[in-house]
């Protein structure tokens, strides 16, 4: 009984950890700057490789794992800088750029290192409940998940960041009219989604095959998270991966992968049908 | 009728233009005389590929709606022919019923997914990233086909190996049908994207034509004109999804084969680069943008594919930073200034504001 | 005769906050009944919700003696309501003929449409401008094209809000005239307004909204003769 409970908690804890992971750092600078960034999955991809590249240069692994997300949010800091910053007024159109980033991205790897990478084995051990065995790693992975929802609420709720980047949210030429420089707060919001892309790259790092088109296999999950979370980071984006973690972990459980995703997706058709701003939106439409 | 050739929706009017289009038309007849059939079996091959553009076109540039998922329609369309042809058998007009009823499956999909899309109000960067995620949602599920169990009727889905077995598209003809193959369905698909090509002209210019380009700049204004703008734009996006349909029936039809790898990524960037390189605003810009990027890149495939694929991503950055309008309809745009001296350009301008 | 439009009872809130409050609205046919009110009052809440772009939280809405409440805006328009809303919203990229055309389609038979875009942009006064884009025009000529769009629907009801908003004092003149030219023609006219002069000018009837709710309803000399009317402009002149 306890086991097949914790069992169940287990299956929906490994589901919402990844969409909460891979979604995080996407909702982040879509909520900020009404950016979709579809080069998501690349920098997914760039925390996974250096990550692994570290881990086997000799570092530990968690701190291979910090440089994943830190190269990855210093590469989106210097994207933002380069190429995004002129098109803020263009949402549209950055999302084509960064998809045609992503192409290049994706291409360029597969020429620089070739279509596999040395990988790193999965740490931890497996334990039991009861007659079932689970491995612990995933455990890891579910607490990392709740730390970045952690994370993003104190940055955004408790730090002086956070009250520039709030004000910058809702109203830009107010913010900076009170002092806030807009650019700076810009720069490092994007940098802490894209860092937040690698991190999650980095923890997955050790429990997948490493090829230069992985990180599309994090992109629907981030995409629905966001897109059924709605704009505030805050209020949408854990609802969102509980709501559809609970979803795809009974689809899963009863009938496999292949339908747990496909009825992800009609879930995610059908939700935004009856809440087209997302929770969040919802939300802020009844508290207001 | 000419009126609607020649409306204000579409670029190239007049005796100059249709005499050009006239001469391409004429030397795209005869080409098939003067290469081997190899060749112009390639030559039909870049020509599926434009139906899935021109689709594009009409649902982005005309109406606003940035439809991510070409792929999924070629995809549904391509499998849907390949499953209902191997049922059905090729005699008797089989392969060219499968091509209508796979034309027909992928209407369904698409009024299904637009409805919720578009009576849900999912608008502007939604719109794309729902359709990008179906899009990648099916690529996965059918790589997860491959096994024994995965078949409809006859037909085995076969996962990322890809499916085979369908026979190409015949023509019911008097006294036995025609195989289209070669030369044969060059001809077939030729027509067919003529035939398309001046629809689609008719189409834009004509009324609905208007309510569409009023939905892309303005959906509040055109309701408020009492244009029911959510069955305009469904029934717009059924429209360009078929499209998106048809390319995949004919690929099928073409290579009797069809695989996951042409619904996923990198194939699901290709039609929005050939579309945002071309200038979506005009279905002609589009027509000659996405033969001459498609031309090009197997070209450079044939060196190297993920050389190609880096100047495509390179291409759809470049074009939106530097030519957000795309290349061929600025080109149109600064050649009519240029002859009205300092008058204004052809299209407008599609740049957010 | 019934009014041309009723409104029984509708209220509209925002999570919780009531901007328009149980609000009976007669718009007579013929008429041209101007709705004022100082900033905050629910006027324009009031005119989106006859319009359809808002759904009342309570009560019904009448129009042409049916029931419209539930009708989206675009049915309503094919009922002959014709709207002009407050900011300018034309089709920007399309040409000043084009913005017409799509209007004009809608009722007018093919082959009528040049004639009748011809006869719209004299009347408009936009002759010369027909061929540039619309969002090229200066903003009393945006204003005006959209009125000329909101005509070519020929519609029984005609609903503008605030149509001299950032206009010059001889615009506002020549919109009270055109107004009155359509109003001779048979279209009954409701009209949002700030501008009292404009107001005295064209209108016939007057219904002053306070806080959501009717504050007084009459002609036009009766709410200039208000006290009552007074106080609640001045009042919120103080508090602004």
């Amino acid at each position: 009984m306890v086991a097949d409970l914790f069992s169940d908690f287990y299956q929906f804890a490994d589901v919402f950890a990844f969409l909460i992971l891979s979604a995080a750092g996407l909702a982040i600078i879509f909520g900020m700057m009404g950016v979709i960034n579809l080069a998501h999955g690349e920098f997914i991809m760039c925390g996974v490789y250096v990550t692994s590249a570290a881990y086997h240069a000799g570092l530990p692994l968690p701190l291979a794992q910090a440089c994943g997300a830190v190269v990855a949010g210093l590469i989106g800091m210097l994207l933002e800088v380069t190429i995004i910053r002129p098109l803020y007024s263009r949402p549209l159109d950055s999302l084509l750029v960064t998809w045609g980033i992503s192409l290049v991205a994706t291409q360029g790897t597969l020429i620089a290192l070739g279509s596999t990478f040395p990988g790193i084995d999965t740490p931890g051990h497996s334990f039991s409940v009861g007659e079932y065995s689970f491995s612990s790693y995933r455990m890891v992975l579910f607490a990392a998940s709740l730390c970045v929802l952690g994370f993003v609420y104190v940055l955004f709720m408790r730090t002086r960041f956070g009250v520039h980047a709030r004000a910058t949210m809702q109203n830009p030429g107010m913010a900076q009219a009170l002092g806030v420089r807009k650019g700076i707060i810009y720069a490092v919001s994007f940098g802490i989604g894209t860092g937040l892309a690698g991190l999650c790259g980095a923890l997955y790092a050790p429990t997948m095959n490493l090829i230069p088109t992985m990180g599309a296999s994090f992109l629907v999950e981030a995409f629905v998270t966001v897109v059924v979370g709605g704009a505030n980071v805050l209020l949408g984006t854990g609802p969102a991966a509980i709501a559809l973690g609970v979803i795809r972990a009974g689809l899963n459980a009863w009938y496999g992968q292949v339908v747990g995703e496909i009825g992800l997706l009609i879930a995610v058709v059908l939700i935004i049908r009856v809440l087209p701003d997302g929770f969040s939106g919802w939300l802020t439409r009844r508290t207001s | 009728m000419t009126n609607l050739l020649n409306g204000p929706q579409t670029l190239g009017r007049g005796r100059a233009f249709w005499s050009a289009a006239a001469a391409v038309l004429v030397v795209a007849l005869v080409y098939p005389l003067f290469v081997d059939s190899y060749d112009v079996g390639s030559t039909a091959y870049f020509l599926c590929w434009v139906f899935m553009a021109l689709g594009l076109c009409l649902m982005w540039g005309y109406n606003g709606m940035m439809s991510f998922g070409q792929t999924f329609f070629f995809g549904v369309g391509g499998y849907a022919y390949g499953v209902i042809e191997i049922n059905l058998g090729v005699a008797n007009g089989g392969a060219m019923a499968s091509l209508v009823a796979a034309l027909a499956v992928t209407a369904v999909a698409a009024a299904l997914l637009g409805y919720f899309m578009i009576y849900g109000r999912i608008g502007g960067m939604f719109f794309g990233i729902v359709t990008f995620a179906v899009t990648l949602a099916l690529a996965f599920f059918l790589n997860q086909t491959a096994g024994p169990e995965w078949h409809i009727g006859t037909a085995r889905l076969n996962g990322f190996n890809g499916m085979q077995g369908m026979d190409p598209l015949a023509l019911p003809w008097f006294g036995g049908d025609i195989d289209l193959e070669g030369t044969a369905f060059y001809y077939f698909v030729l027509v067919l994207l003529i035939v398309v090509y001046l629809l689609l002209r008719l189409l834009v210019n004509s009324r609905f034509g208007n309510v569409l380009v009023a939905i892309r700049e303005d959906p509040l204004r055109a309701e408020l004109l009492g244009y029911d703008v959510r069955r305009y734009s469904l029934v717009t996006f059924v429209i360009g999804s078929v499209l998106g349909g048809l390319s995949g029936a004919l690929y099928c039809s073409w290579g009797q084969f069809i695989s996951p790898s042409s619904v996923g990524l990198p194939a699901a960037a290709m039609p929005v680069v050939w579309v945002a390189f071309s200038g979506r605003s005009d279905v002609t810009a589009t027509l000659i943008g996405t033969l001459l990027l498609i031309a090009g890149f197997q070209a450079l495939t044939i060196y190297s594919e993920q050389w190609a694929l880096i100047l495509m991503g390179v291409l759809l950055a470049g074009t939106v930073l530097i030519a957000p309008d795309g290349l061929i309809v600025s080109l149109a745009n600064v050649v009519a200034r240029r002859r009205a001296r300092g008058g204004a350009a052809l299209k407008p301008s599609l740049q957010e504001r | 005769m019934a009014a041309l439009v009723q409104t029984r009872g509708v209220s509209k809130s925002f999570g919780g906050l009531f901007a328009v409050k149980d609000v009976d609205l007669a718009i007579e046919d013929r008429e041209i009944h101007c709705l004022i009110g100082p900033n905050g009052a629910g006027k324009s809440t009031l005119f989106k919700l006859i319009v359809g772009t808002y759904a009342p939280s309570a009560g019904s809405i009448l129009f042409a003696g049916a029931d419209v409440t539930k009708m989206p805006a675009f049915a309503r328009v094919a009922r002959g309501m014709s709207i002009k809303m407050q900011a300018p919203s034309v089709f920007r990229a399309l040409s000043v003929r084009q913005n017409l055309h799509i209007a004009l389609q809608y009722h007018v038979e093919a082959h009528r449409i040049p004639a009748e875009e011809e006869r719209l942009l004299s009347l408009l006064g936009l002759e010369v401008d027909a061929s540039r884009p619309a969002g090229e025009l200066a903003h009393g000529q945006q204003q005006w094209l959209e009125i000329g769009m909101a005509l070519a629907l020929r519609p029984r009801l005609l609903l503008l809000d605030e149509p001299t908003a950032g206009l010059s004092p001889d615009e506002t003149f020549r919109t009270g005239e055109l107004i009155q030219r359509l109003n001779a023609d048979g279209a009954t006219v409701l009209v949002v307004e700030h501008d009292m002069a404009f107001v005295r000018q064209i209108a016939t009837s007057v219904t002053v909204l306070h806080l959501g709710q009717v504050f007084a309803r009459g002609t036009i000399e009766d709410i200039i003769s208000n006290r009552g009317v007074e106080e609640i402009y001045l009042g919120s002149a103080h508090d602004a």
